[in-house]
């Protein structure tokens, strides 16, 4: 066990190096995805200012705190995608991998995990200078950053193994596209990612419930902008460890199939 | 007038210098330290039309700057560079369309397309008229022997096809000087002789004066009548190959060929190699015909070979010759 | 002019490269779809909480939409697949053989590729862009029309101005997919008429990056809320754009080429 845990180490610890090493190209990565949510909260502040000051029970000052808040919770479940496999499988990265006596997904979580670490580092920043412009309403409590800093992790854990599970779709056929820009679109709007979940009609946020998405992205969120009481914390953490464990189980049965079909047939 | 002339043509590159670790690469952040690397120094020749010269030299020693500099994509530092009448770097419209590059491991062809898209491509790009363009590249089909190569994707050709339907494309416009920089790098033998049997055989139908550089001395040796050798910038040797030997090899080797296994020769001179039924000997070029004698009248020989030394010895001892200053070149 | 004659040629070969790839057609369009869906269920949204932004009515909306996907189909059929080849044409040393033709290099780097593809993109915006326009209560005029028509050739040269001096002069610091990547979350915000974002973002979406310019401006034209103001700088910098474009390239190439002046 602990040969694993210095693994994860040495993994993360290259993760931050190479990282830090890119810190160009991150930031402009980070600039650019900035551009979205700033969109939709003026849109959307917008519409409140329009609506006698309060949208969906979001005043302009609350979907600041909730825009503001989601530039984090997106740096954070960004893990890898799913279109990766296809590179892996064509460029023999996977028969590669398969030679060796560590399971891939040690790496890309230990990879993505220590990568985290430097984007919070370079959030920080962004959100200060996002801050002075758009005066969120965001006063926590320390008990709700203690929550956040939990529900922030287990988003990121949820989003990493669904989608990893979500690539191993590849392992059956390439023509996978059509398959994650549809699982993609769903998550947009099902996940509090466009706009926080109360704005949707009501049929889709029940259907939101029998999703994963909402649990990576609109409840880290809520924890910390203070929409969510003690018990509904409690209760969607729970959710987040169902939906880890789920997506843990679908990648493994994923897996054992996947490599056997893939040795089957070749690389 | 020359086709190309070059008079101390002089290109420096400034290039950072860091040592590593953490310490040097903070200093580096503040105070920044370069190194001035005269990557052509000084070079003067000139080369008439119709004239292959091969340009010889390791890697670094300046010859693809110098091929740069001739057709127009580097400015020199110094000195004076011409071709055709006209200073490549100004990049006329009217140099260009004389000249070409053809670079051994940079393809330029669509990778996707047949090679006879691009060439219409080319068509249009150098404003050729029908009736030139489709003379020009049925007389190359032929000549290469390109059949149906050039209707296939380029993706799907063999290296060798590649390169020649590159070569094919490069020459349509039927150009006056030609730039080869390692066209036969990592082509099998016979490709490489199928190109260069065609640059002969274009150049000695076009007039087309061709300056190229490899590492293949066999390009050389058959395509070049004239080499020019260049290290660390510098211009060592301009003429024949022969005179090449001659100014660097001050030997000869002499291979006999006895019917019975050879006695104990070493009093004759420096045997170098030993066979069944043969020895090599080097000699000093001007012993070369007092030791052939010698083992003539001493001994019943049934074959004689007077060599020089091969060329590729003969090009490493010139680089050797240059000592001490390898890590300066990029 | 032999310039078209240069241009159509290597758009016949980028069209003919594009088109052997024909399930690439298949995933544009299911693509396209989804975004259009995805656009439309936002503009959806956003109508049930108000019956107008800023202004805009709902077809006015879905007229900024229409010519934003128009816009965006002209990116991604020309602009960026040449900004994208450059890039990788610097790093792979295969620009020398641009350079050595005897034709314009900035011509000739701006027309090699050509992702037919997207076309899909700029055909859905325009069927978009006609929906609206019919169900818009103000017609549409010849003059707006016209206008509209300008407006957009405009804005098309502005962003390829802004591409080509952003490629030409970040190159070695950046990796073309970093710009790609900043470029597309900031277009997004074309989107929706750039004079609901505070000043400060209106100056950049306007001058910096000409996001304004290339949407917002010719959806003003066609719902006649275009000055002849705007329009006029509209003009005014494009050809400003166009002159230091030019300088920027040659400077790029002088540089590249190692001249010391």
């Amino acid at each position: 066990m602990t040969a694993l845990a210095r693994l994860y180490v040495g993994w993360a610890r290259i993760a931050i190096l190479e990282q830090f090493q890119y810190r160009v190209a991150n930031y402009f990565y980070m600039i650019g995805m900035v551009a979205e949510p700033v969109i939709y909260l003026v849109v959307w502040s917008t519409v409140a200012r329009q609506s006698g000051g309060s949208v969906g029970g979001f005043a302009p000052a609350d979907l600041a705190a909730y825009y503001i808040v989601w530039t984090l919770v997106r740096n954070m479940n960004i893990v890898l995608t799913p279109f990766a496999w296809e590179q892996r499988i064509k460029e023999g990265e996977l028969s590669a991998e398969l030679l060796r006596p560590v399971h891939p997904i040690h790496r890309d979580l230990a990879y993505f995990g220590g990568w985290k670490f430097v984007v919070i580092i370079m959030w920080l920043p962004i959100a200060v200078v996002l801050t002075l412009v758009f005066r969120p309403a965001l006063d926590p409590t320390w008990l709700e950053i203690g929550f956040f800093s939990i529900a922030l992790w287990g988003g990121f854990f949820v989003r990493f193994f669904a989608l990893w599970a979500l690539g191993l779709v590849t392992l059956w056929t390439t023509r996978v596209s059509a398959l994650f820009n549809l699982y993609f679109t769903a998550e947009l709007l099902l996940s509090g990612r466009l706009v926080p979940l109360s704005l949707m009609p009501g049929w889709a946020q029940s259907l939101a419930n029998f999703l994963p998405f909402q649990w990576a992205f609109q409840f880290p969120i809520e924890v910390l902008i203070g929409r969510r009481t003690t018990s509904e914390i409690w209760f969607g953490l729970g959710m987040q460890v169902l939906w880890t464990v789920v997506a843990l189980g679908l990648t493994a049965l994923l897996w054992k199939r996947g490599t056997r079909r893939f040795a089957a047939v070749g690389g | 007038m020359a086709a190309i002339r070059v008079d101390s043509l002089t290109k420096t590159y400034r290039v950072p210098v860091r040592a590593s670790g953490l310490r040097a690469s903070l200093r580096s952040l503040i105070h920044r330290r370069h190194r001035d690397i005269r990557a052509v120094d000084e070079i003067s020749f000139s080369i008439e039309a119709g004239e292959v010269v091969g340009f010889l030299g390791p890697n670094g020693a300046g010859k693809t700057t110098t091929l740069k500099m001739l057709s127009g994509l580097l400015y020199p530092d110094g000195g004076v560079v011409e071709v055709l009448g006209h200073t490549p770097s100004e990049r006329r419209r009217e140099f260009l369309s004389r000249i070409t590059l053809v670079m051994g491991n940079r393809n330029q062809l669509n990778w996707d397309l047949p090679a006879m898209d691009s060439f219409e491509l080319n068509k249009s790009i150098y404003r050729l008229d029908t009736a030139a363009f489709e003379a020009a590249r049925d007389e190359f089909i032929e000549l290469l022997d390109l059949g149906g190569l050039v209707d296939k994707p380029v993706r799907n050709l063999s290296l060798g096809e590649r390169m020649k339907v590159e070569v094919a494309g490069a020459l349509l416009h039927r150009p006056e000087v030609l730039f080869l920089d390692e066209p036969t790098i990592g082509l099998d033998v016979t490709a490489q002789r199928k190109l260069r049997q065609f640059v002969a055989e274009y150049s000695r139908r076009q007039g087309a004066t061709v300056m190229l550089t490899s590492h293949y001395m066999a390009d050389v040796v058959a395509l070049a009548n004239r080499v020019i050798v260049i290290h660390h910038g510098t211009l060592l040797y301009d003429g024949d190959l022969a005179g090449l030997s001659q100014q660097f090899a001050g030997h000869k080797t002499i291979t006999v060929t006895m019917p019975a296994p050879p006695p104990d020769l070493t009093r004759y001179g420096k045997e170098i190699a030993r066979d069944v039924d043969k020895v090599t000997f080097e000699v000093p070029r001007s012993e070369t015909s007092r030791l052939a004698a010698r083992l003539l009248a001493d001994f019943e020989i049934s074959d004689l070979t007077i060599e020089d030394p091969p060329i590729e010895e003969v090009i490493e001892r010139v680089f050797e010759s240059e000592v001490g200053g390898d890590e300066e070149t990029a | 002019m032999n310039l078209f004659r240069l241009a159509w040629a290597h758009l016949k070969v980028g069209s003919m490269n594009e088109a052997q790839y024909r399930v690439n057609f298949f995933i544009q369009i299911f693509q396209s779809a989804l975004a259009l869906g995805t656009g439309l269920i936002g503009l959806w949204l956003v109508f049930n909480q108000t019956s107008d932004l800023a202004g805009w009515s709902a077809p006015e909306l879905l007229a900024v939409m229409g010519v934003h996907i128009i816009m965006g189909g002209v990116i991604q059929t020309i602009i960026q697949p040449n900004m994208a080849r450059l890039m990788g044409d610097v790093h792979r040393g295969t620009l020398d053989y641009a350079l050595t033709k005897p034709a314009d290099s900035q011509l000739l780097v701006s027309i090699r590729e050509v992702h037919i593809w997207s076309l899909v993109d700029v055909v859905t915006g325009i069927v978009l862009l006609g929906v609206a326009v019919t169900k818009m209560t103000r017609g549409v005029g010849w003059i707006d029309s016209l206008g509209f028509a300008a407006a957009l050739v405009l804005g098309a040269v502005m962003i390829y101005c802004f591409w080509l001096i952003l490629t030409t002069t970040a190159f070695r610091v950046v990796r073309v997919e970093n710009i790609l990547e900043l470029f597309q979350g900031i277009y997004q915000a074309g989107r929706w008429p750039v004079g609901i974002y505070p000043l400060w973002m209106r100056g950049s979406l306007t001058f910096l990056i000409p996001v304004a310019f290339a949407v917002t401006v010719p959806a003003e034209s066609l719902t006649s809320r275009l000055s002849t103001g705007t329009f006029m700088v509209a003009v005014v910098f494009t050809a400003a754009l166009v002159v230091v474009t030019r300088i920027v390239w040659r400077i790029g190439l002088r540089y590249y080429s190692g001249a010391s002046s």
